[in-house]
């Protein structure tokens, strides 16, 4: 309900700020002298006339740049992103050899045309600051106080404005490398660039919700059976990779802590070198320990204890199992090493009173230790179990996903996370269009469950509660 | 019978086939002085064993003729299976000529990643090469890459320390279980997958028109010669001795591998005094008498469509050269791969190979490979998944007819 109240509220707002940007662009006009009113359109005229020339000067080849950009470049995209491009590529074999004339690329059209609107809104931007401007020099000149000056300008950009020239770079650097690529990829989901369409031999263009549609079909030519039984897979997994890891790591943990063991130093140590060994190493050769004809098997066989070799890939139940126990092996080391740092950290007269209370060793684990332990960890947890949710390695190295079934669509197998049935799609068999929707659904996923349990974190509900 | 399938499988072998491979190749078949060559680099993708012969080889024909001097050549180590995503993702960025393997090519061909051969070098292609590996550079009435090799079909490598008769699957099988060792087949391979289905008289074929797109399917699985297939499969699965798989270097407790001659130094290895080859064993099911087929494959070197003729052309000839009865007689010699030019097929060396002549062997009784969708291997893997797991172990002949039934219809909605 009050999600719902935030989000009027903050439309409402917006309108409120847009009405009064309109009222203050036309108050400008309406009052501003003629080279106010010039400046509308030759940004940084006033500027020049009344000397700020490193204003004027940056406002009028900002829009000669935007100009020439749109001339040569942006608008032809730009016409053409409602299509996706009509021309045909075509092959002209009237030659000797045969020779390609490439027509539109619906790949490029799409990529460049979202730049100049991204470009376009930019320039907007600018245009409005240009008109507050002139709205600034005419309050200036009427209250009979000097303009700022070039200098004064420049100045400021290393003081009260150092923040902007800062952060100039990196936001540059996150739209182009984050938000286009964000915004491209969604904008493929609604599209059908698959094997079928690639530029820039064949067009592409919007199909709607078509996709969306697609995902959710429960047919047998529809991703939905498969899409919901890779999404319970990767919610189990993440469960389980998280919790099940949390829990022994801080098991582990607790008994070398306890007072009494001797070699406490060793013990960590051992778990600890299989961190020293590259991850993907050791999940390689733990795919090929358990293959069929893999060490285990092997010696199971020469023992007698088993006749035939045990499925563990081919099986799916046997491999998530395995996957899900291969995890805990390498995940418990870290726990481990990071819970021990609690262990120690969690005040010993809160034992002891505990201990006057009589208080048993159960009842102090579950009233002292892991509400502690949940208090310091829980972010991380949750950081951990959406890592989980798209944790690739693990899985890819492993299984790859398989074992794979006729009941599955879309080459998706029994182990598959959503984020490696993604990569399958884009890499196997060049299903964008599908790849682009899984994508949308695992960041709808990750987070709805985000925010959900970040709400309910004890460390953020009672900030103080160990303080 | 060895001899006689050999001849079939070379056959034509018209003496003037060999001088017309050379003077296609290396003057041309069009007069020099119609096209401006122009200059720029040629990007070769070839698997890493030929990479340092394909350069030798490119930059040698790039010297023989002044025509070629604008251009150089860069030679890089991409395999085949890359090389044909690399090419589908970003056609542009891509190699000028690169080598893939023949299933690859109406993906390929769809995602306007092959120039096609016109005139005469479709005709050099058709004239100078086994009509398997011809027809498998074709799509529809079109042909769009040159043969490179005809080696890739599987066999049988065995170690005939432990395996007593290599005819027949049981024999192999029981052998294998007695001394504890493993019969390697990669079921779940819509590759391997078919020795069994062919074997029984199904067929898969597809039909696909020259721009790529798949049109038409020839799938009969759904019949009782597929429950047959199918139950011998699954039998073979259920088998102690049974090993998914294919590559010899990852097997271990290996007494028998289907594989193919890319295996055979390998094999070699893990056998030693035992590595024998063999075509593909035969099986019984209720008392009749099957022969493994499965698929003749090819590699095939292909150019990217191009912009400019001058280098059309240059990438053609080069091309054309690379797959010459010569050069690919002196890439056996240098690395083994058996030739797909018949001329070069007959040559004492190549017939003297013990895992060319398994092959060979074995190709009487498979279909040269067409082509496929994608999504034929995919499915083809999830169905043997399916085997291996042993959901079908308990069905009865009608389960399996309906899952073979299902499974046809969606292969058959692959095309059109």
């Amino acid at each position: 309900m009050s999600e719902k109240k935030g989000l009027s509220s903050s439309v409402s707002r917006g309108f409120t700020r847009f009405g009064r940007n309109l009222a203050e662009i036309g108050t400008t006009f309406k009052e501003g002298d003629w080279t106010a009113k010039l400046s509308f359109v030759i940004m940084g005229f006033g500027q020049l006339v009344h000397k700020q020339f490193l204003r004027g000067v940056l406002f009028l080849g900002l829009e000669i740049l935007f100009i020439y950009y749109m001339a040569t470049f942006g608008a032809a995209y730009l016409v053409k992103l409602p299509t996706l491009g009509t021309v045909e590529t075509y092959v002209d074999k009237s030659g000797i050899v045969p020779i390609t004339v490439y027509g539109d690329n619906s790949f490029l059209i799409l990529l460049y045309g979202i730049l100049t609107i991204f470009v376009i809104a930019a320039f907007i931007f600018i245009w409005r600051m240009n008109v507050g401007q002139q709205r600034q020099i005419q309050k200036l000149k009427e209250a009979g106080r000097p303009l700022p000056t070039s200098i004064q300008d420049l100045k400021s950009l290393l003081n009260e404005h150092f923040a902007a020239t800062l952060l100039a770079i990196p936001n540059l650097g996150i739209f182009v490398f984050v938000i286009l690529p964000i915004i491209f990829m969604i904008c493929i989901a609604f599209t059908n660039y698959d094997a079928n369409h690639q530029s820039p031999t064949n067009l592409f263009w919007w199909v709607g919700f078509e996709n969306f549609k697609n995902l959710f079909s429960m047919g047998t030519s529809g991703y939905g059976s498969t899409f919901f039984t890779v999404l319970a897979w990767t919610l189990v997994w993440a469960f389980f990779a998280t919790f099940l890891n949390f829990f022994l790591g801080l098991g582990v943990a607790i008994m070398i802590n306890k007072k009494g063991i001797k070699f406490k130093k060793l013990w960590r140590t051992i778990l600890v070198v299989t961190i020293a060994v590259p991850q993907f190493v050791s999940l390689l050769y733990m795919y090929k320990l358990f293959a069929n004809d893999g060490l285990v098997n092997t010696w199971l066989l020469n023992l007698g204890i088993i006749k035939s070799y045990i499925p563990f890939w081919s099986n799916a139940m046997y491999a998530r199992v395995l996957i899900i126990l291969i995890n805990v092996w390498i995940g418990i080391p870290y726990m481990m090493l990071m819970t021990t740092g609690i262990l120690m950290n969690i005040p010993e007269d809160l034992y002891e009173s505990a201990r006057i209370d009589g208080a048993n060793a159960w009842q102090m684990f579950r009233s002292i230790t892991l509400p502690y332990m949940f208090f310091v960890l829980g972010p991380y947890l949750l950081t951990s179990f959406t890592g989980n949710l798209n944790n690739f390695n693990v899985i890819y190295l492993l299984t790859q996903g398989n074992p794979t079934s006729m009941s599955l669509s879309g080459g998706a197998g029994y182990t598959d996370l959503l984020i490696t049935w993604l990569y399958k799609l884009t890499v196997n068999d060049t299903n964008y269009r599908m790849a682009a929707v899984i994508g949308i659904m695992v960041f709808a996923v990750t987070a709805i469950i985000s925010l959900v349990v970040y709400r309910l974190l004890p460390s953020v509900r009672d900030e103080e509660g160990f303080q | 019978m060895n001899r006689i399938s050999r001849r079939e499988f070379l056959r034509g072998s018209a003496a003037s086939l060999a001088t017309l491979a050379l003077t296609g190749a290396m003057t041309g078949v069009v007069s020099a002085d119609e096209i401006e060559y122009g200059e720029g680099t040629i990007t070769i993708w070839v698997a890493d064993e030929v990479t340092e012969f394909t350069k030798t080889k490119a930059e040698e024909f790039l010297a023989s003729n002044e025509n070629y001097s604008g251009y150089t050549v860069s030679v890089e180590s991409v395999g085949e299976g890359d090389a044909a995503s690399n090419m589908i993702t970003d056609v542009e960025a891509g190699a000028d000529i690169y080598g893939f393997a023949q299933d690859q090519m109406a993906r390929l061909v769809s995602a306007g990643a092959l120039m096609e051969l016109t005139g005469d070098y479709a005709t050099f292609v058709a004239e100078n090469n086994d009509s398997g590996a011809a027809s498998a550079a074709m799509s529809g009435e079109s042909t769009y890459a040159f043969p490179l090799t005809s080696d890739n079909g599987y066999f049988l490598y065995y170690d005939s320390t432990v395996i007593t008769d290599p005819t027949t699957l049981e024999q192999i099988l029981a052998d294998c279980e007695a001394a504890g060792k493993g019969f390697y087949m990669e079921i779940n391979s819509g590759w391997y997958q078919p020795a069994f289905f062919f074997g029984t008289g199904c067929t898969a074929t597809y039909e696909s028109d020259e721009t790529g797109a798949f049109v038409g399917s020839d799938i009969t699985y759904a019949t009782d010669e597929g429950v047959v297939a199918f139950k011998k499969i699954i039998e073979l699965a259920g088998s102690s001795a049974f090993y998914n798989g294919s590559s010899v270097g990852d097997a271990t407790n290996a007494a028998a591998v289907v594989s193919g001659t890319w295996d055979s130094s390998a094999a070699k290895e893990l056998f030693g005094d035992g590595y024998a080859c063999a075509k593909l064993p035969t099986f019984t099911v209720d008392d009749t008498e099957y022969q493994m087929s499965g698929f003749g494959g090819f590699k095939l070197l292909g150019v990217k469509p191009q912009t400019e003729v001058g280098k059309a052309v240059v990438c053609m000839e080069l091309a054309e050269y690379l797959t010459s009865a010569e050069v690919q007689l002196e890439r056996y010699n240098e690395v083994g791969w058996g030739p797909s030019n018949i001329e070069a097929q007959a040559d004492d060396a190549v017939q003297a190979d013990e895992a060319l002549s398994a092959l060979a062997e074995q190709l009487a009784y498979t279909i040269p490979q067409g082509q496929y969708p994608d999504d034929f291997w995919t499915l083809s893997t999830s169905f043997g998944d399916d085997i291996i797991a042993g959901n079908y172990n308990d069905s009865s002949d009608e389960d399996l007819l309906a899952a073979l039934t299902t499974f046809q219809e969606t292969l058959q909605s692959y095309a059109g």
